[in-house]
Order: structure tokens, then C-alpha cells, then sequence
């Protein structure tokens, strides 16, 4: 029963252990969660430390007059602290409102918050309110970590996750302030009064931003803003190592659940296929029980199934040679009975009797006499059965047995036209030629009570297969055919069982019990050959076909 | 059937039913029937006085193979007595058995009655021509064989080949004619046996070897396949 589509039960299980590929979406849905939380608390933190800056430099409008940060380019990874005190030399500087002495002092007050703020891993900037830097500490890139190689699968999985997952890079473009400044609406917004956070994506687009601008209030008033950034890289490197991890825990988990799986049913499916071997095995073409199944002892539903099948198989044994010894016993019982109908029916007619009770003996003896012959035929297969164990196989001319019995049938059947086809050189095989014209009795029997009247009967003896360069014999195949209406379906191989008839009508006066194959068949087994009924080409009637193996 | 003095013939069949048509029968044809339903009640007679003819049944009641038993012992106690065995049972072991067990005839219970008849009348007749051996012979002699119609005997080169009468007869219908094919229902016919095909297949196959028992190379019956068997002669 195989479908266009059929699937395994390894294949089953290997579709249903799909379902454990929802668990690395599940984490990775976690893991951007976890994700969104730690950019928050990044934010807020910013913020935090925005909102400590100003809060140290509110009330300071001395200082937002101070000098702005001088527009040259940003240079990387030089002092981090830049300070612009006033630069005669820069032209676009205002005079702030105190030199000297006192603007030496703020400028030393700043320096100390600033100093202090250095220590951050933030970068912050003071902005005024035109925009103008007007103080910078710190680096937004961190120093490069270099990746310790813990083993060789951590090595394994990082290559990997790389080509998956993006990799912070401390590499990126970190823009200057100034560009920052003029799209920064978080910065817009601090001047105006209201902290506010913004992730933007450097201009290269390898990085986050997480910027944060608080603003400097000096009375009722915005002086400035303070703003402080940071990547996000630190995040990523925590979202990637949880991935990393993730990655690894379900690629493990899955190959280990596979393998379990994999294992669980292929020892399964071992098993049924060889329950399924074992009872196949168990029952030849003929619906016979050949063997027995072991019937394993394991415990679980396979086990219990194949103990049943084994149970079902031995009942079915049991019955099976009940049915095939049924016949002869049967017709041993029945012999006394009908010993005693006889022997009261010939001392009958010994006894004077008028001439109208004459008939209904004469009936009742016919009856009789048909009953016998069935009561014969019924013990014909177990007695055929006995006395194959003490058969003497010789070597004979088969053609010899076949020409003659069919000399034989031509007697025996006057009306039936018999073709006889044979090879002109003897086949010689081992064996009984008295079974095996008992055998081809029933067969012609047989062809004979199928045939249409006035058909011919064929009997056909050939060689099939024989080479005769290499010493192959091939083997000889028997068949009588006769014309009539062909098998109906599915009785080709129970025709050759015992009692098993095919025949339409029983009518007639010879009683038919399906034995006459049956009988057919035991004598073709015992030469170690097999049988078998087809219909012919044409439909128009049966062949059946004996197959033996001839002797060099 | 016309005997000069009654016979007496012991019958031993455990169905009241065919063991009384059988008696009658027999009783009815001349006979003195000595009618048993068992083994000891048989043999409880025998002791005291031998029939000249046991008609015996193999299953007795619970004892399936007690007619066996009996004809071990009556054989015992006689050997020329003339034993016949008539069952129900129709397998080559059991006839292989009974025979060997000595009896002189195997019969199954398809025997009609006049068969039946016929066979303890040539079993008497044998019987009778042994005691008197100045009888007049009635040899039929085919090469080798020689055939004692009146006897039922054979000899085969000079040596006596046990036959049964069953066989005898099979021999003779085959030697009379040589060359000549009978076929299995010629043969039964010629037996006075009503037996199916198989039957005579061992028949033939059991007297082929009690000849070879003698010349080893005898093949003097050959089986024309299809057809019957016939005496090369």
C-alpha cells in the first residue's frame, strides 16, 4: 500500500521534531526584548548623567559665555578632553562677559566637573544656545577587547554567529558634534526646555548612538544643554553573546533530540518491519503456516503485538491442520456407518422381497456407492500425505509417463480431443512416475470437468531456461490446459488448498470436494516443484502449470 | 457356495450393528458364525476352541489397535488359521501392520458382502487343498512363475512367494495374459476387492518386492504409465 506520498515513521518523527526549531525564534525573541530593555536603561542612564552635568552647571551663566569650542575637525583618539578657554586667535569668538581673574576661577570650577565627568564612558558635550560646543570630554569608541579564545567549539560557534549576527565594531564614523547638533532634535528640545533621548545610527551606519540632552537652566532660562552619548555597542556585545549562547544550547539540544528521536524510531521501525518480515514469512502463497513466530518478550505495545500475532498465528495453525485433517478423519468416521447401511442392505436382498422394494435398494445402493466414492476421495490426500514419507524416489523418462498416461486419457475419454506436445529427447527426472501420473489424473480430471464439451485438452511438456554450453538444465514445465471460462479473481493460489473448490455448480453425479488439486499439489512439492493455474492469453480458459527441475 | 461341512468363523467387530449383518450374512450362506464384541471375549474362546476362519476388526472399542494384539496371539496360538482383517481404517501402515501381523488378507469395509464371500470361500479352498496334497495340479506356469490355482500359491524360480490372496489373484490376472495392459479396475475386479486407484498402486508396488526379495533384478511387471500394468513375460 504505497502512496504517491507516504512517509516513514523516522520520517514522521523527523517532521515533528521541526517543532523544536520554534525554540531558537522564542529566544530570539527574548533576547531582542532583553535587547529593548537594556536601550532603555542605556537611555535613562544617559539621561542620568546629562541631567548630574547640568545639574552641576545650572546657575552658571558666566559659563555658557565663555568661548565656544573652535570648529576644527574632530580628531580621534587625542586628548579627550577638550576645553577652549578664550582663543585670541579664533575670530568668531564673543567676549565673554568676565575675563581675568574670575574667568580663570570658572574656568578651573568647569574643569573640575568636567574632569570629573571624564571618568564617565559617555561622551558629553555642553552646547549653548546657538549651538556652539562649548565643552567635549570623552570618547564614544571603547578600547578594542580583544576576544579571548576560550575552546575550540567556542571558537567554532563565534565564526559562526558572525556570519549571522552583526558584530559591534568600534570602527565607525563618529560624527563631529556640530553635525549632530544641527539634526539633533534631542538637542532642539533641551534647548527649549524638555530632556529628551534619541538613537540615531552614525552616518556610516556601522553603530547606534544613544544620545541624551538635558537642558541648563540659569533662572527662568535655557543657557544651554548638556549632552551625553554613548554606542550601543555594549549592548549588542551582550545581546550577541546571548545569542551566541542561545545559538548553542539550541543547536545542541536539537541534535541531541534529534539523534534521541532518530534512534527511538529507527528502533521502532526495525522492529515492526521485522514483525511485519516474520508473519509475511510465516504464511506461504497458499495461505499455509509455515513457521512459527517467536514472539518477542519486550514489554511495550510491539512486544504485545507480536505475542498476538503470535497467539493469532499458532490458533490459526491449530485450525488450519484441523481443516486439512478434517477430510480424512471425517470420512474414517463415516466408513462404520455406512459399513452398516451396506451390510443391512445386501442382507435385504437376500431376504425375499417384492419387485418395488428391489428398486428403492437398488437406489439405495447407488447412493451408497456415491457416498463411498467421496468418503474415498476424502481420505485420498492425508492417505497420499502418509505414504509420500515412505516413497522411494527413482530416476525416470518423464515423457515416457506423460505420452503414455495421455495414450491412457484417450481411452478413458472417448469424446475429448487430447493435444499432446513433448520433446523428442527424454527428460529425465527423480521421483515416483506412479505419483506423477496420479497427478496428471487429477489435472486432465480436472481440465475435463471445466472444459467446454468438444474442446480439446492440451498437455504441454517443456524445457524452459536450459543451456545446454553451460550444463543448465533450466527447468520442465508441465501444463494442462483446457478451454473454458477463466479463474475468477483471487483463487489462483487458494485452488491448490484442501477443500477448496472454485467450481460454480457441483452438479453432476461425481462429487467435487477440492481435493483433486490439492492432491496436485502435495505430488508436485514432493519433487520439489511448484504449481500454479492461469488463465490463458486469450481469457478463454486455464492452464495449469507444474514446474520441476530435471535432472542432468 | 456350496460347502460340504459348515465352517466355523469367528467374528470380531466391537459394532453390534455390522458385527450382526455380517453374522447374519455369513449364517445365511452355510456358516457357523462365532460373533465377539472384544478383544478378551475373543480370545477367552480361543483358548477353549480355534475357529477355522477370524474375521477381525483392528479398533476394538477403547482399544484402537486391539485386532492387532488378537491376531498376534491367535497367531500364536495357531499358524495355519486363515486371518482376515476387515476395517475401517485404509492406510498403508495399517495394512503393512496387519499384514505383517500374519494375518492373510487385509480388507477394508467397502467390501460388498458377495466379495467378501468369495474371499473366505478361495481362503477355505486353500485350506482344504493343503490337506490333500494328492489333489490334482492346477498350475499356471509363465516362465518362472508358477501360479497354484488351487493352492493360491506362487513360486518364483523354484522359491515360494508369500502372496496374499488379494495379491495372488493381482499376479494372476497379469500372468494369464502376458503382455496384455490391465488397467486398475480390471485388476480390482480380478481381486474381488473394491479399493480406489492408490490401493492398487501399492498392491503392485508390495508384490514387486516380495519377487525382488528373490531376484533382485525382477521386473517382469512393467507399469504402462497412464494406462495399468502388464507380465512381461
Amino acid at each position: 500500500m504505497h502512496r504517491f506520498f507516504s512517509l516513514g515513521l523516522r520520517g514522521q518523527l523527523a517532521l515533528a521534531a521541526l517543532v523544536l526549531l520554534a525554540l531558537p525564534w522564542v529566544g530570539w525573541r527574548y533576547v531582542q526584548e532583553m535587547e529593548g530593555f537594556l536601550l532603555e536603561a542605556q537611555e535613562q542612564t544617559l539621561l542620568g548623567t546629562a541631567r548630574a552635568v547640568s545639574t552641576a552647571l545650572h546657575e552658571r551663566p558666566a559659563l555658557m559665555a565663555l568661548r565656544s569650542l573652535s570648529p576644527r575637525p574632530f580628531e580621534l583618539g587625542i586628548d579627550p578632553l577638550y576645553w577652549f578657554p578664550d582663543t585670541p586667535s579664533s575670530a568668531d569668538t564673543e567676549p565673554g562677559p568676565a575675563r581675568g581673574e574670575s574667568a580663570n576661577a570658572r574656568e578651573g570650577e568647569i574643569e573640575a566637573i568636567l574632569k570629573g565627568i571624564e571618568r564617565s564612558t559617555s561622551r558629553i558635550w555642553v552646547v549653548n544656545r546657538e549651538f556652539r560646543v562649548i565643552a567635549l570630554a570623552g570618547n564614544l569608541k571603547r578600547a578594542e577587547s580583544a576576544e579571548v579564545s576560550g575552546s575550540w567549539y567556542a571558537d567554532i560557534l563565534r565564526e559562526l554567529s558572525s556570519r549571522i549576527l552583526q558584530r559591534p565594531t568600534e570602527n565607525f564614523d563618529a560624527a563631529t558634534p556640530e553635525d549632530v547638533l544641527s539634526s539633533g532634535p534631542e538637542v532642539l528640545a533641551a534647548l527649549q526646555g524638555a530632556p529628551r533621548t534619541r538613537v540615531r545610527q552614525t552616518p556610516d551606519g556601522k553603530a547606534a548612538i544613544v544620545s541624551a540632552a538635558h537642558p541648563i537652566w540659569a533662572g527662568d532660562e535655557v543657557v544651554g544643554a548638556v549632552v551625553a552619548e554613548e554606542s550601543t555597542n555594549s549592548i549588542l556585545s551582550v545581546r550577541n553573546r546571548a545569542l551566541e549562547r542561545l545559538l548553542l544550547a539550541t543547536l545542541a539540544s536539537f541534535v541531541i533530540a534529534s539523534a534521541v528521536l532518530l534512534g527511538l524510531a529507527t528502533r521502532i521501525s526495525w522492529r515492526i518491519r521485522r514483525l511485519r518480515d516474520e508473519t509475511e514469512g510465516a504464511i506461504d502463497a497458499q495461505g499455509r503456516i509455515t513457521r512459527k513466530l517467536s514472539g518477542t518478550r519486550a514489554g511495550d505495545e510491539i512486544g504485545d503485538l507480536s505475542r498476538s500475532f503470535s497467539a493469532v498465528l499458532e490458533r490459526l495453525a491449530e485450525h488450519h491442520s484441523y481443516l486439512e485433517t478434517m477430510a480424512s478423519r471425517l470420512s474414517h468416521e463415516l466408513r462404520t456407518p455406512v459399513a452398516v447401511v451396506r451390510s443391512s442392505l445386501e442382507n435385504l436382498k437376500l431376504e425375499p422381497s417384492p419387485a418395488e422394494a428391489r428398486v428403492y435398494v437398488q437406489r439405495a445402493e447407488q447412493g451408497l456407492a456415491r457416498l463411498s466414492t467421496i468418503l474415498t476421495r476424502m481420505s485420498e490426500a492425508s492417505r497420499l500425505e502418509q505414504g509420500l514419507l515412505a516413497t522411494e524416489r527413482e530416476r525416470f523418462d518423464l515423457t515416457l509417463v506423460v505420452s503414455g498416461c495421455v495414450e491412457g486419457y484417450r481411452s478413458a475419454f472417448p469424446a475429448r480431443q487430447f493435444d499432446l506436445l513433448i520433446p523428442d529427447a527424454p527428460v529425465a527426472v527423480e521421483g515416483s512416475p506412479e505419483l506423477i501420473a496420479q497427478m496428471l489424473d487429477k489435472l486432465v480430471d480436472n481440465a475435463n470437468d471445466f472444459g467446454v464439451p468438444g474442446t480439446p485438452i492440451s498437455v504441454h511438456l517443456e524445457r524452459v531456461g536450459a543451456v545446454a554450453e553451460l550444463g543448465e538444465m533450466g527447468r520442465v514445465v508441465l501444463s494442462v490446459s483446457n478451454r473454458g471460462d477463466p479463474l475468477p479473481e483471487g483463487t489462483r493460489e487458494r485452488l491448490f488448498a484442501s477443500m477448496v473448490s472454485v467450481r460454480r455448480d457441483a452438479g453432476g453425479d461425481k462429487p467435487h470436494l477440492g481435493l483433486g488439486l490439492y492432491v496436485a499439489r502435495l505430488i508436485a512439492e514432493f519433487h520439489r516443484g511448484s504449481i500454479h493455474a492461469e488463465n490463458l492469453p486469450d481469457g478463454q480458459g486455464v492452464a495449469v502449470k507444474v514446474q520441476l527441475t530435471p535432472l542432468a | 457356495m456350496g460347502t460340504a461341512m459348515p465352517r466355523r468363523i469367528a467374528l470380531v467387530e466391537d459394532d453390534p450393528a455390522i458385527r450382526a449383518n455380517y453374522a447374519d450374512a455369513l449364517g445365511k450362506h452355510g456358516h457357523e458364525v462365532l460373533a465377539y464384541g472384544s478383544r478378551n471375549e475373543a480370545m477367552a474362546a480361543f483358548r477353549v476352541r480355534l475357529p477355522d476362519l477370524a474375521i477381525l476388526d483392528i479398533g476394538l472399542g477403547d482399544d484402537s489397535d486391539g485386532g492387532f494384539a488378537l491376531c498376534r496371539d491367535l497367531r500364536a496360538l495357531s499358524a495355519g488359521l486363515p486371518i482376515i482383517f476387515l476395517t475401517a481404517r485404509d492406510s498403508d501402515f495399517d495394512v503393512v501392520s496387519g499384514l505383517r501381523m500374519g494375518a492373510d488378507d487385509y480388507l477394508t469395509k467397502d467390501i460388498s458382502l458377495p466379495h467378501l464371500l468369495a474371499r473366505i470361500a478361495a481362503l477355505f479352498r486353500r485350506i482344504d487343498v493343503q490337506r490333500e496334497p494328492k489333489a490334482a495340479d492346477d498350475i499356471l506356469e509363465r516362465g518362472q512363475l508358477a501360479l497354484d490355482m488351487k493352492r493360491f500359491t506362487a513360486t518364483w524360480n523354484g522359491a515360494r512367494v508369500e502372496l496374499t490372496l488379494t495379491e495372488f489373484w493381482m499376479v494372476h490376472a497379469l500372468a494369464r495374459f502376458p503382455g496384455h495392459v490391465k488397467n486398475r479396475e480390471q485388476l480390482m475386479r480380478e481381486a474381488n476387492l473394491v479399493v480406489d486407484d492408490d490401493t492398487v498402486t501399492s498392491h503392485m508396488k508390495r508384490i514387486r518386492r516380495k519377487f525382488q526379495a528373490i531376484t533382485p533384478a525382477f521386473d517382469e511387471i512393467e507399469t504402462v504409465y497412464g494406462m495399468g500394468y502388464r507380465w512381461k513375460g
